[in-house]
């Protein structure tokens, strides 16, 4: 079990308040060569992000939380916070409950006068909870939510403005995607908590019955789709598991990587500087990458017929039994494997415990224009004191607990099992070079973020994503629509979204 | 000699005239004490059921895009409904709401009929089958929709390896990803979750049946079908009522968790129903407004249906004790 050092461990201070010197990669983060509020911008280029790069970095520098926020809030402070977030459940790992625990410990001896009203919610729930909450003047001071989130409740005026600089922290210390999920019109509305991307997962065993070589995956989608039909072809095993159902957020997170690809988007969200008015769905590209997965479904059939009403879970059980060789999924999806394998008896645990050994991680493969891969992750954002309980926001309590938590020690921890620090500082700790040694494939993973685009930051990306985007598919892939002609009636409904109705 | 003379009153008789009947408010004034004691239920009620539905249609008349707070909601008259029932997608939703609200509910009806029937007569293991009969009413909806969704799945279903067995398919039998064939499929796991409630019900019927008059009937020489068709079946008109009523509504309503579990209303919409739409509407593309339309209408629906439907059963009766 991971233990982590319990006590504070302060750093010299070199140069009156500024202190840390750390170089965060060959034109990749900052230079800290001050106290973190003063870091220095550099632009992350993906293609030093790679995970020998990722684990050079680990464990160069060390951080001290508490000594960082005090310079923001001093510790002595006194206030009172309501604090609403997703907590570890009885689902999570133990591990989780632990880091937990561990974090309101040491945000409790940090700031012994502060008091934090928390309520753990449930994934499924807190949305219309918080929304309800926030209609009746009592939502919470702060809430960690989920990236897509936010934008709802920025759009409605019922977030304060607040980003990293409020909390000590600079912008640079974190992923431009991850600041583009908290910017409503020009403005910040929180600061990033952590981040993750996903990766292609494949089962090296069927690769080779299929005559391919095992120890490399598809670098393009066009490969994904020729090495999806030789399996099919060569073993009879479904080649990739393609996820179209629609109301669920499994689809757009790998369909949307398909359409920038191709340099296409459900909008402009993939450009550096989006404007969110410009649809992009029906673009040569859209119809491109959208013909691919046609493809797969109905020329070869070399997918799951049961895509249109599968999630990723579904996958799961034919991965494990052996009968499908690529998913796209989370870094945790190897542990997930790992016990559904445990659970397995008899023969089927043979083959339950040959595919983990045979799990490998790739990146998702490259279209003409890019590689790209959602953006996911959590922000930490303060709401307007009008639709809090009791009309009043604790900003400098606030500002305490967000610092410690959006810090690189803890947005490290807290992401342990299954996400990574939004702070990019996180991935030069110890704890991350910890993870890195513990976690398989984290490498694969953590290289993937740096090909990360945000969903739409406009408060109408659920019904996009979830709704039409789906549809998109579904309409294509049931042959209802030709593959054009579904992008062009996907393109009116964005239209028809984003104009008002 | 006394004569005495009778009058003949050859008027028409005067009508018998009626107590006057007293006006709602007068009745009200005469019973206050009565009303008293309901009070407190009555303002329950108002707050939980009657403001919910005044806030729904008040809310139907307004545009709530995800991008506007509820304060900052637009008045739109009546162009929410107009644009719901000018989408064609509101159309086929409900036109499979129909068929999946009639044949649910008839075949619920009819299974759990015949398994009244079964299971209200003596036989070696009545209890067991009553209680092997009555899981799927008990087991959850959610549990069920996955268990379904195994038994469907369209590559490794059980369903599709049993009938692959038996050489009744060569190849994946695919329901659930089929547009023509999944609401059928979604059918057929409603009936399977809904028939239990109608044999409880049916049952309870059947047990206030007189048996005197079956025995009188044997007597008479009446068969079995005459017995059933002449005694039994007009004794439960009553339940049947109220049973087929609650299966319509819940059908048309509420019958939300194996739909959505299922196929999430897909492929493309085949398996939408109104209460689906609503939800999707309502939290997926957070249009509070639309989604208050739409219920607006589907509470009109079942309103309708459900006055047009005891009206058509009882007019029967109230004309006879007429006659």
């Amino acid at each position: 079990m991971t233990q982590f050092p319990k006590g504070i461990r302060v750093l010299p201070r070199l140069l009156g308040s500024t202190a840390l010197t750390t170089l965060f990669g060959v034109g990749l983060v900052a230079s800290y060569l001050h106290a973190p509020h003063d870091a220095a911008a550099q632009a992350v280029d993906p293609a030093d992000w790679t995970p020998e790069y990722i684990s050079s970095i680990a464990g160069t520098i060390e951080v001290d939380t508490a000594a960082e926020c005090s310079a923001v809030v001093p510790s002595d402070y006194e206030g009172k916070l309501t604090y609403w977030y997703i907590a570890p459940n009885e689902a999570s790992p133990l591990l989780d409950h632990e880091i937990d625990a561990q974090f309101w410990e040491a945000f409790g001896a940090a700031y012994p006068n502060i008091e934090v009203e928390i309520q753990s919610q449930d994934y499924n729930q807190m949305l219309n909870k918080i929304r309800t909450a926030a209609v009746g003047n009592a939502a919470p001071m702060v809430a960690r939510l989920p990236i897509l989130w936010g934008v709802e409740f920025a759009a409605k005026g019922q977030l304060s403005e607040f980003g990293p600089e409020d909390v000590g922290y600079s912008v640079e210390e974190f992923w431009p995607g991850a600041m583009k999920s908290v910017t409503w019109r020009g403005n910040t509305y929180g600061v990033p908590s952590n981040n993750e991307t996903m990766a292609l997962v494949w089962n090296a065993s069927i690769f080779e019955e299929a005559g391919l070589d095992p120890e490399r995956g598809p670098d393009t989608w066009e490969e994904l789709v020729q090495f999806s039909n030789q399996i099919k072809e060569n073993t009879g095993k479904n080649g990739y598991g393609l996820v179209a159902r629609t109301n669920a957020g499994n689809t757009p997170f790998r369909f949307m990587p398909q359409l920038w690809a191709y340099s296409a988007g459900a909008l402009d969200e993939a450009n550096d500087a989006p404007t969110y008015e410009t649809i992009a769905i029906n673009s040569d590209g859209g119809k491109a990458a959208l013909q691919l997965s046609y493809d797969m479904y109905v020329r070869d059939k070399s997918v799951p017929v049961s895509a249109l009403t599968n999630t990723q879970t579904e996958n799961r059980d034919p991965f494990i039994a052996n009968q499908l060789a690529m998913v796209i999924s989370h870094p945790s999806e190897y542990a997930a494997m790992i016990d559904r394998a445990a659970r397995a008896t008899g023969q089927e645990k043979e083959i339950a415990d040959r595919v983990v050994a045979n799990m490998r991680y790739g990146l998702i493969p490259r279209g003409p224009e890019r590689r790209a891969v959602v953006f996911g992750g959590s922000n930490l954002h303060v709401f307007n004191p009008d639709v809090v309980d009791g009309g009043e926001v604790d900003m400098e309590a606030a500002k305490a607990l967000v610092c410690f938590w959006a810090g690189p020690e803890w947005s490290t921890k807290i992401s342990w099992t299954n996400s990574n620090p939004g702070n990019l500082r996180g991935f030069q700790t110890s704890w991350m070079k910890e993870r890195l040694e513990e976690i398989k494939f984290l490498d694969v993973t953590t290289s993937m973020l740096a090909h990360g685009v945000p969903f739409p930051v406009i408060p109408e990306s659920p019904e996009i994503m979830n709704i039409i985007v789906p549809e998109m598919l579904q309409n294509a892939l049931t042959e209802k629509m030709s593959v054009a002609e579904a992008a062009d009636d996907a393109a009116e409904k964005i239209e028809s979204v984003i104009s008002g109705f | 000699m006394t004569t005495a003379t009778y009058q003949v009153d050859t008027r028409a008789p005067r009508p018998v005239r009626r107590p006057r009947r007293r006006s709602v408010w007068a009745e009200m004034r005469h019973r206050w004490a009565d009303y008293m004691y309901v009070l407190p239920a009555l303002a329950v009620m108002m707050a939980v059921i009657a403001y919910p539905i005044y806030y729904t249609v008040f809310l139907s008349f307004f545009k709530t895009p995800p991008s506007l707070a509820m304060d900052d909601k637009i008045f739109v008259g009546f162009e929410n409904y107009g644009r719901i029932l000018t989408n064609d997608s509101f159309w086929s939703t409900t036109w499979n709401t129909l068929i999946w609200t009639f044949f649910s509910t008839f075949f619920a009806y009819v299974l759990g009929f015949g398994a009244a029937l079964v299971i209200n007569r003596e036989f070696i293991g009545r209890g067991i089958a009553r209680g092997i009969l009555l899981i799927p009413y008990v087991i959850s909806a959610v549990a069920a929709a996955y268990v379904w969704r195994w038994i469907y799945h369209s590559d490794f279903g059980v369903l599709g390896a049993l009938l692959t067995q038996l050489g009744l398919a060569d190849g994946p039998v695919v329901l659930l990803d089929s547009v023509d064939r999944v609401l059928t499929a979604l059918i057929v796991v409603n009936v399977w979750k809904e028939f239990p409630f109608a044999m409880i019900m049916m049952l309870a019927g059947l047990q206030t049946v007189p048996d005197q008059l079956h025995r009188a009937a044997r007597v008479d020489g009446a068969s079995a079908w005459q017995r059933f068709w002449h005694i039994t079946v007009p004794h439960l008109k009553g339940v049947t009522l109220i049973t087929v009523l609650l299966l319509m509504v819940t059908n048309l309503g509420s019958a939300f968790t194996i739909p959505w579990i299922m196929t999430g209303g897909g492929p493309v919409g085949a398996s939408h129903i109104w209460i689906t739409q609503i939800y999707e509407i309502a939290f997926g593309r957070i249009r509070f407004g639309i989604a208050s339309a739409y219920s607006v209408i589907l509470f009109i629906a079942i309103m309708s249906l459900g006055v047009v439907y005891v009206r058509a059963l009882t007019g029967g009766d109230e004309r006879r004790r007429q006659e």
